[in-house]
């Protein structure tokens, strides 16, 4: 059946190690999980987590993934790997050996750039297995505690990730306790005799964690909801770093696996499918940004222009944003062709926008780095606590209206965590918009 | 050196999350299931046909932007030619979800799930809760089921029916008895076996599970005023009722009768395959159902359900009569149903949502038509309501599984 054994795996990853250590990366030791297609299913569902917490959403997400690959949509994953220390990688045992060889290459990459982006600094990748474990546990208690059961977890948990994209995306920044705030906000009001803050606000700064904020502060949950709450807060900090860097994170497992398979001197019989694999990943796709394609073309130029160095220093300092900002030109996006468009009501139809030409290519390009990552997600904050308990919430308004639908369900799950009024306030069509 | 190992769990992981993302899935196929029960493409199905409904999927909320000109969206255009303003497609184009690791997707947009269901299934998730009201016990029994119960011991018996337990506590008694008169000595090493006497079998008993007999009766207006609409929707109405029983009950006999202005008992393909011609005497049905009940459905052992489906528009003078005989099937049927299509009852639906079937009394205090049929059968009917007559009104497809559940919904 398959044209390989581990022995092979093991021969071609000596390789691999010697070539990346040449190159200078510096990364977790991996450990690669021989897994079949089911169990390939199941660790997408979990997002490689081997020890996530339970939830319905989980059992969607793979029927999703299922129902997609059996009607041709989609492949499975080359590579799944986690940012823990060891790094945790899945082979699919359904693969062909050259496939083992590309991703065995592209996890150095990423467990490289997890081990070095500033973004990962306050990531704990030598106990997050055990802390994803240990909240599993918790969560299974609960379900099992008949004074309690899995509709009540549900009820807690479909809240809570209505809203755990509302964390801090300021990843290697610290977050300063009220405490420290206040301090300053003192040491302000000597320097200045003008400055007269409201001391007593609660929040004292825009609050932008909300899962933590209502967490700490409804007074209408239970020890185990704001546990669940906390859980939730703990998983979205390790993913945040991850969806801050996704075209790099790709861009550089992709140049780097590139690299390191030009260096092994496969045969040609492994070298052939390779490269046709590889340009099938990093090729762009019409209509749409495939990180893996921007992340590798930007590298390829960064290499081009400023060697290898200057590539391994961007790895370690950029995010997405900055990486774009930094690195994307006019010439850039010609080549690349991008061009942003949208649905017109009036129309009812979708147009073009702006093309990358002398005129647009800016216009463009902020766009792009709208539809990157998190970008794509509104930020909603904590403006204050009113009197009455009152919740006061405020999205931030960027030009970009929110979908009210969506918005109204997530206003109602905010509103079942906190038990108090809560208020929502937004722009719809230029116009002030309260929930 | 990296490590390899293969995976050492053999359970499926995710298999408890996708046991409780399909239960939420199959209370949408409920959900939805009533949208589609008077569907063309259903009626007239036998049992083997899957049918394949859409199901909205367990959508995840998250703040999302809308889809408006002020939230664009970028791509590469490859090698095409890509120029502003270009009209470049109908609806907002789903975007792919990135592969790997951190995905933090904001995807909207509906998910459907085609699911594919057998009449069969689709009948259980429908009449799971809903049941013939006052089945009662009648002097004559079906034989429906039979099955094997274990009942005591005896001592003859085939060997797999050997109980162990039994037949050792006999033996153990047997070898305390011997003990104590001193005939056998434990201390010894002697063995002491089983005797003949210590067998003891299990008996089983063959049980009988035993069905009240039921019969019922479909009657349907089958006369030239049954227009297109009106046709589909009874139907569809007598359809579901059908499959209600064939679904809950194994042993019933349906007596199909359909009527103009005199009625004929049908098998059920010409029932179904509904042509309607000349005018409404429904009298002429009911007479029908009275003759052969009379003759083959005594109601002391006879479960009788009756159910009349038509538009109402009874010759005037017939009204009065109907009734009568109304009253008298109602007086030997566990439960007669008299179901109404009329297409006003759509608006009147609409407008007085709170009205719709309250416990069988539809009659809407609402528009002209009341005040012009005042006479007509449906109110003629209204004394005659209570736990064993039910009349429902029936004026779209959305109506027909209201119509089900006040009639088999236990009272409501």
């Amino acid at each position: 059946m398959s044209d390989w054994t581990e022995a092979d795996l093991v021969h071609w990853d000596e390789k691999i190690i010697r070539v990346a250590e040449d190159l200078g990366l510096d990364w977790h030791p991996i450990d690669y999980e021989i897994i079949d297609y089911q169990e390939m299913l199941g660790a997408m569902a979990y997002v490689g987590l081997p020890t996530h917490y339970r939830h319905w959403s989980y059992g969607k997400e793979y029927e999703r993934t299922h129902t997609l690959y059996n009607m041709g949509q989609t492949g499975l994953p080359y590579e799944m790997i986690i940012n823990s220390n060891p790094s945790i990688a899945y082979l699919m045992q359904e693969n062909a050996l050259y496939i083992h060889i590309l991703t065995m290459a592209h996890c150095v990459g990423h467990s490289d750039f997890f081990k070095n982006n500033r973004m990962f600094d306050e990531t704990n990748p030598d106990n997050i297995i055990d802390s994803f474990k240990s909240s599993a546990k918790y969560v299974r208690k609960l379900i099992e505690d008949p004074s309690i059961g899995i509709d009540n977890v549900e009820r807690i948990l479909d809240a809570a990730h209505a809203i755990k994209y509302q964390v801090p995306r300021s990843a290697g920044l610290t977050h300063k306790s009220r405490d420290e705030i206040l301090a300053m906000e003192k040491l302000k009001m000597t320097q200045d005799q003008t400055y007269t803050p409201n001391l007593s606000k609660v929040p004292l700064q825009p609050e932008y964690n909300l899962l933590k904020f209502i967490a700490e502060h409804s007074k209408h949950l239970a020890e185990w909801e704001r546990n669940l709450l906390l859980i939730v807060e703990e998983s979205s900090k390790y993913f945040i770093p991850q969806a801050l860097t996704k075209v790099m994170n790709e861009g550089w497992a992709c140049t780097i696996h590139y690299k390191i398979i030009n260096e092994l001197n496969l045969p040609d019989h492994l070298h052939l499918p390779f490269i046709k694999l590889h340009n099938q990943v990093v090729r762009p796709q019409l209509g749409q940004i495939n990180p893996y394609h921007l992340g590798f073309t930007l590298f390829e130029k960064i290499i081009e222009e400023g060697g290898m160095s200057e590539a391994m220093i961007v790895r370690e300092v950029h995010n997405d944003i900055s990486f774009l900002r930094f690195y994307v030109d006019e010439e850039f996006m010609e080549d690349q062709n991008y061009f942003s468009y949208s649905f017109k009501k009036d129309k009812k139809a979708i147009t073009i926008d702006d093309i990358s030409d002398n005129d647009g290519w800016e216009a463009v390009r902020d766009e792009m780095i709208n539809n990157i990552g998190l970008n794509r997600i509104p930020i909603v904050f904590v403006d204050e606590v009113e009197k009455n308990n009152t919740l006061s919430l405020i999205h931030e308004h960027d030009g970009r209206d929110l979908d009210l639908s969506y918005a109204t369900k997530v206003f109602e799950h905010i509103q079942a965590l906190w038990g108090d009024e809560v208020r929502l306030i937004s722009m719809v069509e230029n116009e002030i918009w309260e929930f | 050196m990296s490590v390899f190992r293969k995976h050492k769990s053999i359970v499926d992981r995710a298999a408890s999350d996708r046991g409780r993302h399909k239960k939420k899935i199959e209370k949408a196929i409920k959900d939805s299931i009533r949208d589609v029960i008077a569907d063309e493409s259903i009626i007239g199905q036998n049992g083997t046909k899957k049918i394949r409904i859409p199901v909205r999927g367990i959508k995840e909320y998250r703040f999302v932007y809308g889809s408006n000109e002020k939230n664009k969206t970028v791509g590469s255009g490859g090698g095409h030619k890509v120029k502003r303003g270009q009209k470049i497609g109908q609806k907002r184009t789903e975007k792919a979800k990135g592969q790997g690791t951190g995905k933090a997707s904001n995807e909207r947009g509906d998910e459907y799930y085609d699911v594919e269901i057998s009449l069969e299934e689709l009948a259980e998730y429908l009449f799971n809760d809903l049941q013939l009201p006052d089945l009662e016990k009648k002097q004559f029994k079906f034989v429906s089921q039979e099955t094997i119960k274990r009942k005591g011991y005896r001592f003859k018996g085939i060997r797999p029916r050997l109980s162990k337990k039994e037949t050792l506590k006999r033996k153990i008694r047997r070898q305390k008895i011997a003990e104590k008169l001193g005939t056998y000595d434990p201390e010894e090493g002697e063995r002491f076996p089983f005797h003949q006497d210590d067998m003891k079998y299990h008996h089983i008993k063959p049980k009988v599970k035993e069905n009240s007999a039921a019969v019922i009766f479909f009657l349907m207006d089958v006369s030239g005023s049954m227009s297109q609409d009106r046709k589909y929707l009874a139907r569809s109405f007598f359809f579901l009722l059908y499959q209600f029983l064939n679904h809950k009950y194994e042993q019933v006999d349906v007596v199909f009768i359909s009527h103009s202005t005199h009625a004929s008992r049908v098998s059920e393909d010409d029932f179904f395959k509904v042509g309607t011609y000349g005018g409404t005497i429904i009298s002429s049905a009911l007479n029908l159902e009275l003759d052969i009940i009379e003759k083959e459905y005594h109601p002391n052992t006879w479960n009788i359900y009756s159910f009349y489906c038509g538009d109402g528009e009874n010759w005037s003078h017939d009204n009065e009569k109907s009734l009568d005989l109304f009253k008298k099937i109602k007086s030997i049927s566990q439960l007669t149903g008299y179901a109404e299509i009329n297409e006003h009852y759509s608006n009147f639906a609409d407008e007085h949502e709170e009205a719709v079937m309250p416990d069988g009394y539809p009659w809407p205090s609402f528009s002209a038509w009341k005040n012009e049929e005042l006479e007509n059968l449906w109110s003629k009917l209204t004394p005659l309501c209570d736990s064993k007559f039910k009349k429902v009104m029936i004026g779209q497809t959305a109506h027909i599984w209201q119509a089900f559940n006040s009639l088999f919904g236990g009272g409501k």
